[in-house]
């Protein structure tokens, strides 16, 4: 299984697509927003945007260790190839959430330098380490929606289909516009959404709130329907297929 | 009961009255049985859509059977995939974008515990030359030997190559054959799925012959051909005489049923220019092929077969 995660990470690498995405794209956003000032709630917009965009950058490369790769991958046969090699479902399964975990860690180093070097945020070490552990754990259930992804849809539908939920996600979800600016109805769909619970936790870190239980319980019950709707794709795809 | 060791006793696949129905009215695998023994080299000649991606699918387990059994080195098909005692090359398959050649080789060595060198595999596979190359930029024949790398790269005691050599050009395909030769000679049991009846003569010591999902046929190489070249000639001649048409050449069976007679012949064009040469009336001729003649009609040469590139 080790050999499987670290060729996976090594190709993803590669991967100049990915590489904007997770390090490129929130960089940028950080460094043309983060100067503006203003405080919320007692965090600066430096500090706020940092959170958000280690949020966003976590949560697509957590879908992208899945989501369209395996789309392409189940389309082009790769996936048959290895499941006539001795790696097992539940080994596969497990590298690839770790491959989803791990490869969030350039970016959100990338992001804590900014926001220190750049946007002149001060954070305890205690502080950081805790939104660490928060993303690191709370991308989990994205782990799980690329997964689903990849699993219903095909090749290019499947791009398409990452690339909407995640902007859905993050508009949504308060990651992009302040929560309190969204309009009532929507602030009612952020409620449900995964990504507004993550970036809650993240800024109750930040800030040394409390984390919230509620958050925690809404990202958990997401990896529970998530991964069961992935494994009943799973099931279906090596019975008939 | 655990699998067996190599050179153990019993069957390397047991495939007992095997049914696979994709659709009420299609099916793909229509009881079928046959065992293969190891050490042996097994051709599955069959047009497409004869059924012999199936029955390679079914063996890797990648498929169930509607019903009937299989059984591979004397246990489940996934029991052996888990075992690491397969080695499978699809028919279709490309390779993940970003890896190297010998990446990807490096990791199927580690998940079936190197049990072959990274030299030996490129050798026997051809491709010591692609190594470094990233995978996206192989063309269609370069990544069908590298696919072969991979099926290898277990020394499997049993391999299975669904139509492997589509995308090869001749040479290539001379150096993959030599390859599955070595390897066979090392011990593996081999079973290869094509629709060249050239392919399976020159490299098989047995040829399954399928169609429709059923074994229409099974035996070596020699008895195969002398099969395909049967035919049947039907014609009406007044008053036909069984024992003289049976002293035609080639002739090895005469039905008479009034002036209608049907001949069946190992050599056509020997039997036709004797049977005209009899100065017999002879009207309607019609000639058809042997039992074999509905599948192997499909089957081409390889040598005349145009170089595919990707999927067959």
């Amino acid at each position: 299984m080790a050999a499987f995660l670290r060729f996976e990470i090594m190709r993803s690498l590669r991967n100049v697509r990915f590489l904007v995405f997770i390090a490129g794209f929130p960089v940028l956003l950080y460094l043309i927003y983060a100067k503006q000032t203003g405080t919320s709630q007692g965090l600066t917009v430096a500090a706020i945007l940092m959170v958000s965009m280690a949020v966003w950058s976590g949560m697509g490369s957590a879908m992208f260790a899945t989501g369209p790769q395996l789309a392409k991958e189940r389309q082009n046969g790769w996936m048959r190839q290895l499941r006539v090699s001795p790696i097992s479902a539940p080994r596969w399964f497990t590298a690839k959430l770790a491959q989803g975990l791990l490869l969030i860690i350039p970016g959100f180093i990338l992001l804590i330098l900014l926001g220190f070097g750049y946007g002149h945020v001060h954070l305890a070490a205690g502080r950081v380490a805790m939104l660490a552990a928060v993303i690191l754990l709370g991308v989990i259930p994205f782990c799980a929606l690329g997964l689903v992804i990849g699993l219903m849809f095909d090749g290019q539908t499947a791009q398409v289909a990452q690339m909407l939920t995640l902007l859905v996600l993050a508009f949504l979800g308060g990651i992009f516009i302040p929560y309190s600016n969204l309009p009532h109805v929507m602030q009612e769909i952020a409620n449900v959404l995964p990504s507004y619970h993550l970036v809650q936790l993240g800024w109750n870190a930040v800030a040394g709130r409390a984390l919230g239980i509620r958050h925690m319980l809404a990202l958990a019950a997401w990896t529970v329907a998530l991964g069961l709707v992935a494994v009943w794709r799973w099931r279906q795809e090596s019975t008939t297929a | 009961m655990i699998t067996n060791n190599k050179g153990a006793a019993g069957p390397a696949v047991a495939f007992r009255d095997v049914v696979k129905v994709y659709h009420p009215d299609i099916k793909a695998l229509d009881h079928v049985t046959f065992d293969i023994q190891p050490g042996e080299t097994v051709a599955l000649l069959g047009p497409n859509g004869a059924g012999k991606s199936t029955a390679i699918d079914t063996m890797l387990g990648l498929r169930a059977p509607t019903s009937g059994e299989v059984r591979i080195l004397g246990g489940s098909p996934a029991a052996a995939v888990a075992a690491g005692q397969i080695g499978g090359m699809l028919q279709t398959g490309g390779l993940p974008e970003g890896a190297q050649v010998s990446e990807l080789i490096g990791l199927f060595r580690q998940l079936y515990r190197d049990r072959r060198s990274t030299t030996e595999l490129l050798t026997l596979a051809g491709i010591a030359d692609l190594a470094d190359r990233r995978v996206e930029k192989l063309s269609g024949g370069q990544t069908q030997r590298v696919r072969f790398a991979l099926a290898l790269a277990g020394n499997p005691e049993l391999l299975f190559l669904d139509e492997p050599t589509a995308a090869l050009d001749v040479e290539a395909r001379r150096h993959f054959w030599r390859s599955v030769e070595t390897t066979a000679g090392q011990g593996t049991t081999v079973l290869f799925a094509t629709h060249y009846l050239e392919e399976a003569d020159a490299n098989a010591t047995r040829i399954i012959v399928v169609n429709h999902g059923r074994i229409i046929a099974d035996g070596t190489p020699a008895q195969i051909k002398a099969f395909t070249a049967t035919r049947t000639l039907r014609f009406s001649t007044p008053v036909p005489d069984p024992s003289e048409l049976l002293k035609l050449p080639g002739v090895t069976d005469v039905v008479v049923n009034g002036d209608a007679v049907t001949v069946r012949t190992s050599d056509a064009d020997g039997t036709l220019p004797a049977l005209y040469a009899l100065g017999r009336q002879i009207k309607a001729m019609e000639v058809g092929g042997g039992g074999l003649e509905e599948a192997l009609i499909a089957l081409t040469s390889a040598d005349n077969s145009p170089v595919m590139e990707g999927v067959a």
